[in-house]
């Protein structure tokens, strides 16, 4: 019964996974179409192949695996630094007003400052050390997720605490069983921004004083004119982006199956 | 038959009320037996004296007392606003009292727990139905233990094959039901239902009347509901306090043999009386 309806079906889930990717496409094709006909000037512009060709090249001598991987670890240090003390933070503020009271208006103040204002200053006290780039990068991340997690604490439905306390649960299984899973949507929130601002304060870190790391790379290539290998450093970037979206969707799958909002479609 | 043991509040010095024994029941018609795991838990009795509670100066209950023997089924009806809902918070211990007090006794050494079935069903919608019954069990014993009796609370109110399930999948009789034996799994000796079926539609609503009258003739608990609708109060109780102005203005005894039928004359007479007195004594303002 099923049978002649199974091809189409088929060919329409293809189709759905497709479209998402029909316009990058689109863009890569016009814009090498545009080169190969010589209506961009690749001392500008060069061409999706050129760009290719430069990241195969990078690849065979290892520098880009060498930078990439400096990059992810930087990223990856003060994403943990920071995305922890903001989580630690949050959950403290959310649950106790004392610590509130105490910290909540300071936090404020400071995170109205841009973070990479600080970068002057940031190479005064720690130089173009492995140290600037973690502060920058932890700091950047500890805002979204710290006001995050707090919101999700604050926004736990007061009736299923409710619930909880009468049911007689311990302080420690309120929070593991009610608080935190209540407030996991909205800490999902606060990663996916923090992510983002993690590869955009070390890019631009990394751009402005660093000796290692995507960042440099694409410096380097911009005093010599290698202009492939800038633009392959932006799309590497771009990638990456997509990389960390598609980890936190999956993560967020994981842990909120409940959510009918978050269910696979 | 109709009982009228119409009793002014003033009047009904605690203990004084008529223990309605458990064992006084008719056993006419399918009345389920009791287990024995049951027959051990009993209920609790509760005894409130010259209980008061007000909200911001607004007094909302006034020196009220009331008995209820254990294992008496007791259904509280009222206007909204007449402080049904706070004395059984008070009675509960959601609420600290503003002046008076509430007791509750059980003949059992380890007096069994008291428990809540709210109007919503407040399940944790990212714990499964199953874990959602264990959270009645609190820490007791291993999880093994607490997901078997979890699932043993969700056979009783029919949802066996629900467990592994979310709750959001559930239709909204489903989750009360799933509430209910979150309720029950725990073997309580006090269920105080705050108005749990206001939100479910006619007929779900019978069914589930007739679960709850089920398990509780099969459990022996006290019961405590509030409700707003009288239909409802005359058909599940053993007797029905109408509360006024933050007092009790009318303690009526239902003796009509279990199982009621609905639209049985003497019920309905019983209903007609209370919706008398609570629109009678209700001018507009």
């Amino acid at each position: 019964m099923a049978s002649p309806r199974l091809l189409p079906r088929l060919l329409d889930g293809t189709t759905q996974r497709l479209v998402p990717w029909l316009l990058p496409l689109g863009i890569v094709l016009g814009w090498q179409a545009a080169s190969s006909a010589g209506l961009v000037s690749t001392r500008f512009m060069p061409a999706p192949l050129d760009v290719i060709a430069a990241g195969w090249q990078l690849g065979r001598t290892g520098e880009l695996w060498a930078n990439l991987w400096i990059s992810t670890l930087r990223a990856l240090a003060g994403f943990a630094v920071g995305g922890g003390i903001g989580f630690a933070l949050g959950l403290a503020n959310g649950l106790s007003r004392a610590s509130d009271r105490l910290t909540d208006t300071t936090v404020q103040m400071v995170r109205n400052v841009p973070h990479l204002s600080l970068i002057p200053l940031v190479i005064l006290w720690f130089g173009i050390g492995e140290e600037a780039k973690l502060f920058l990068v932890a700091l950047g991340v500890f805002f979204p997720v710290y006001a995050n997690t707090l919101h999700g604490i604050r926004s736990v439905d007061p009736q299923l605490v409710e619930m909880g306390r009468v049911y007689g649960l311990s302080s420690w299984s309120l929070f593991i069983r009610v608080v935190l899973p209540g407030a996991l949507p909205s800490i999902f929130v606060g990663l996916r921004y923090a992510l983002g601002i993690m590869w955009l304060t070390l890019i631009v870190a990394e751009t402005i004083s660093a000796s290692s790391g995507l960042g440099y790379m694409a410096m380097q290539a911009r005093e010599f004119m290698l202009v492939d290998v800038v633009v392959l450093a932006i799309v590497i970037y771009a990638g990456l982006g997509k990389l960390a979206d598609v980890l936190t969707r999956w993560l967020e799958r994981t842990c909120l199956a409940w959510n009918p909002a978050y269910r696979t479609v | 038959m109709i009982a009228t043991a119409l009793r002014a509040h003033e009047a009904a010095a605690p203990g004084t009320a008529p223990v309605h024994k458990l064992a006084d029941r008719p056993a006419k018609g399918p009345v389920r037996a009791r287990t024995p795991e049951a027959a051990a838990t009993g209920g609790l009795a509760v005894t409130v004296r010259d209980l008061s509670k007000s909200f911001d100066g607004h007094a909302v209950i006034t020196g009220l007392d009331l008995h209820i023997p254990a294992g008496q089924f007791v259904a509280v009806v009222g206007r909204s606003g007449c402080g049904k809902s706070t004395l059984l918070r008070l009675i509960l211990g959601l609420e600290q009292p503003s002046a008076g007090r509430v007791v509750l006794e059980s003949e059992a050494v380890r007096p069994p727990p008291k428990r809540i079935m709210f109007q919503e069903p407040r399940l944790l919608p990212w714990a499964k139905v199953v874990d959602n019954v264990a959270v009645g069990l609190g820490e007791t014993g291993t999880r093994a233990e607490r997901r078997a009796r979890a699932l043993s609370a969700l056979g009783e109110v029919g949802l066996s094959d629900k467990a592994a399930n979310w709750p959001a999948t559930l239709s909204g009789g489903q989750r009360q039901r799933v509430a209910l034996a979150r309720a029950l799994v725990s073997r309580p000796g006090l269920l105080a239902l705050d108005e749990p079926l206001g939100a479910l539609d006619a007929l779900t609503r019978i069914d589930m009347q007739a679960m709850i009258e089920g398990i509780w003739r099969a459990q022996g608990f006290t019961a405590l509901l509030v409700t707003h609708d009288v239909a409802e109060a005359v058909a599940m109780a053993d007797r029905i306090l109408v509360v006024e102005n933050g007092h009790i203005a009318l303690d009526v005894k239902v003796e009509v043999p279990r199982p009621r039928r609905r639209g049985d004359p003497d019920l309905a007479a019983l209903e007609g009386r209370i919706l008398d007195h609570l629109l009678q004594n209700h001018a507009p303002a």
